[in-house]
């Protein structure tokens, strides 16, 4: 191995990036507004569901029911139907997501006593949207329970309802969100996007800068150079790997002064890893452009095997823990999954090295595997 | 038939076979790249069906539990956290373990239940059960957190209950408000469905900008535009080739993966009309496309071509509620999104496949995605012709 060598390529690299103005500040923008749009616009709570009632008693004790909904900050009313078919066209067009049908005679058959079912309509479109609206639904429903028991037992007991009321509801429950006590998503989508953008941009930039060599046949100089292939491929990809580093610290940067996200970890364990993490995506990058002929297919394969495993197997959208036995496998395939481990651990949990370090291994040994893979796909004779 | 006629006939024969004659040369110049073949392919199939497999609902999280009561009502409640929402793996001495088990990601939920627990409960006095949640990844904490509640409420009501002598048959003279919800259109909840189609839809987006754009940057890049430019060509009949073609190719992929995957694979009953569903995949392809040939014309080469298509690409998908509830967006946020084909396109086609709506219900959707639509290909049509006219 010729340092001199390798620095010249590297030098030659990073010229030819710089003369491209237009890539070359892409190459930092795309991660900021990304960063920029997705901190200000992912916002996962459900909230503000829209909703429609059909009212078929209208009673005092109906309208006080129906209002624990319209007034909840979950659900946003939007007025009352007059039949259930009305109720069907606005599900089908996704006007609301949900409607709630009270029985006639609900006022007279609680006063009298006995209980009755209320009808709920809910949108099963998407389907983890649909399951929090029904917990909603069963939450608002207990607590008008939890009254109307109260009242039913402090008249039958003969007592006031404030005595009563320990009876009713005897287990008070003391939540504690650790690491995130005030559920800011936007403290633990900031880190998540970190890992997000820096899979996704080093490969892409690795692929296009390689195949656009191949595919102008300037290649070939290197075939005929006297460059080895370690060399080539080391002086390739270190400006590459700057770039990508440099955009760590932009990142990193922006999550705690824009976004506030606290960090709490060893910066220095953290800086390493993620030394190590673009490296490997990189490395990504340097593996599909010696398989990809054009910058099209670079292009698609990229966006292929980065965007599937750093929305759905990254524990970005999906926790690792949810995933069933083979989606948990294929996550622990990708290297996504070790670093959204470290940049949560780094800035939400406060913990390092010690806890961490296996990840970072993880990577490390992705790293070569996909370096060595590399190393022995290219070839500086070209095929017959 | 008198000249001029024949003269015009002629004239447009020419128009469309060449027209003909262009959009055969890109679906040529598609197929001969063999690892692109490849890529739309699996795109279309396995991408869709491995998305398909993924579940967003809290899946067996991890609970460990420090019972300090170790009485029958403890018992009865740690019982009750069950999959699919929670495995329990079992019992901690102390609460030091907990944290620990916290910190690694081993645990997302740890239930303190305090000494004395059914002493209190059969006294009617109040207790408290204490629930640390992993919120670091807020989704999975709020889910967790939200489900645990409903778990200890609903085993506090029913104790409650029990106490009070109110079980089996004497619960028909209690007033209560019973719920009973009906789940429509995907009534198993079954996450496949829901994130199978949303997968799709971002395929269909992803290579309704991708390919025609490449298309166009890639004769810019070559320099074969030139040759393009010195035939008798116009402006239209060589950018109306481009997007013809990969509407093609697209909307065969989209048949490809609605009959195997998402009808043959996933059994997602097709309610709607196909029809129907094509036409407003072409009508969104054709706008995408537009917004394709925009990029085309303002990049140089390839690379820088598909950092922008990247940069346009990822606030559209992550905008248009394919991933995210739409109601649940900032305020001006929901209102940029009316400007996203996409929010159009993902409505109507949830729409028409899950729920069978018709033209009756999707007209003002078809509406807005068709004046959109226009606006976005003229655009980008009157930048190509523009650089090339």
């Amino acid at each position: 191995m010729n340092i001199n060598r390798v620095k010249i390529l590297a030098f030659k690299e990073w010229r030819e990036i710089l003369r491209d103005r237009l890539f070359f500040s892409l190459a930092f923008v795309a991660p900021i507004s990304m960063m920029l749009v997705f901190g200000y616009g992912i916002k996962m709570d459900v909230e503000n569901i829209p909703f429609a009632i059909l009212d078929q008693d209208r009673s005092a004790m109906s309208r006080d029911y129906l209002h624990l909904f319209i007034d909840s900050r979950y659900f946003d009313y939007q007025g009352d139907v007059a039949n259930e078919r009305e109720i069907d066209n606005l599900i089908a067009g996704s006007k609301i997501r949900f409607a709630i049908i009270v029985p006639p005679k609900f006022q007279q058959t609680l006063l009298s006593g006995r209980p009755i079912a209320v009808e709920s309509l809910i949108d099963g479109t998407f389907p983890s949207r649909a399951s929090i609206s029904k917990g909603y639904v069963a939450a608002i429903n207990n607590a008008f329970n939890t009254q109307l028991l109260t009242a039913y037992m402090s008249q039958k007991m003969g007592t006031t309802p404030e005595k009563v009321a320990g009876f009713v509801s005897p287990i008070k429950i003391q939540l504690r969100y650790l690491y995130n006590q005030e559920i800011k998503s936007i403290w633990s989508i900031a880190p998540l996007m970190m890992m997000f953008i820096l899979l996704m941009m080093p490969p892409l930039l690795t692929a296009l800068g390689v195949v656009r060599e191949k595919e102008n046949g300037s290649i070939y100089n290197i075939y005929s150079s006297t460059i080895t292939r370690g060399e080539f491929l080391i002086g390739k990809l270190f400006p590459y790997v700057v770039i990508s580093c440099i955009n760590v610290v932009i990142l990193w940067l922006m999550a705690i002064f824009i976004f506030g996200a606290p960090f709490k970890g060893d910066p220095v364990f953290f800086f390493i890893a993620s030394v190590i993490y673009v490296t490997c995506t990189t490395g990504i990058g340097l593996l599909v452009s010696l398989i990809a002929k054009t910058q099209v297919s670079a292009m698609m394969i990229t966006v292929l095997v980065t965007m599937v495993p750093a929305i759905l197997y990254s524990g970005l959208m999906v926790p690792i823990a949810s995933m069933d036995a083979a989606s948990k496998f294929e996550a622990h395939l990708f290297p996504a999954m070790y670093y959204t481990e470290i940049t949560l651990g780094g800035f939400l949990k406060g913990v390092g090295m010690d806890e961490l370090w296996t990840h970072a291994a993880a990577l490390l040994l992705y790293t070569l595997v996909l370096w060595l893979a590399s190393f022995s796909l290219f070839h500086k004779r070209v095929k017959a | 038939m008198s000249l001029m006629a024949r003269i015009i006939e002629g004239k447009r024969y020419h128009w469309w076979s060449r027209m003909a004659a262009m959009t055969g040369k890109e679906l040529l110049q598609l197929g001969r790249d063999t690892v692109l073949v490849c890529a739309v392919l699996y795109l279309f199939t396995l991408d869709v069906m491995m998305a398909g497999g993924v579940k967003m609902d809290l899946n067996q999280g991890a609970i460990v539990v420090h019972d300090a009561d170790h009485s029958m009502a403890s018992r009865e409640l740690i019982y009750r956290f069950q999959p699919p929402y929670f495995k329990m793996l079992g019992e901690i001495l102390n609460e030091k373990e907990g944290v620990r088990l916290l910190d690694h990601g081993e645990a997302l939920v740890v239930l303190d239940i305090p000494p004395k627990f059914q002493h209190d409960l059969l006294q009617g006095k109040p207790t408290a059960v204490q629930v640390q949640v992993d919120a670091s990844n807020t989704i999975l904490g709020t889910l967790a957190a939200s489900y645990s509640a409903q778990i200890i409420g609903q085993y506090g009501f029913d104790a409650a209950l029990q106490r009070m002598g109110l079980t089996g048959e004497s619960l028909e003279a209690v007033p209560m408000v019973d719920d009973r919800h009906r789940v429509w259109y995907n009534p198993n909840q079954k996450d496949a469905w829901f994130m199978s189609i949303s997968e799709l839809l971002t395929v269909i987006t992803v290579l309704a900008m991708l390919l025609p754009a490449a298309a166009a940057v890639r004769e810019k890049e070559r320099g074969t535009i030139e040759q393009l430019l010195v035939s008798p060509l116009t402006p239209i009949q060589i950018l109306l080739p481009k997007v013809i073609s990969m509407t093609l190719v697209i909307l065969i992929g989209t048949a490809l993966c609605v009959g195997l995957v998402l009808y043959g694979f996933f059994e997602i009953p097709i309610k709607g009309s196909l029809p129907l569903f094509f036409l407003v995949t072409a009508l969104y392809t054709f706008a995408m496309s537009g917004l394709g040939l925009f990029i085309s014309t303002i990049s140089r080469n390839l690379a820088q071509a598909a950092m922008l298509v990247m940069m346009i690409m990822m606030p559209i998908i992550l905008l248009s509620g394919a991933w995210t509830p739409p109601e649940a967006m900032p305020d001006g946020i929901r209102q940029a999104m009316y400007f996203s084909p996409l929010y159009y396109y993902i409505e109507m086609a949830y729409d028409i496949l899950l729920k069978g709506a018709g033209l009756a219900v999707l007209w003002d959707s078809l509406l807005s995605l068709s004046l959109l639509g226009s606006v976005v290909f003229i655009f980008g049509v009157w930048r190509f012709k523009r650089q090339f006219g």
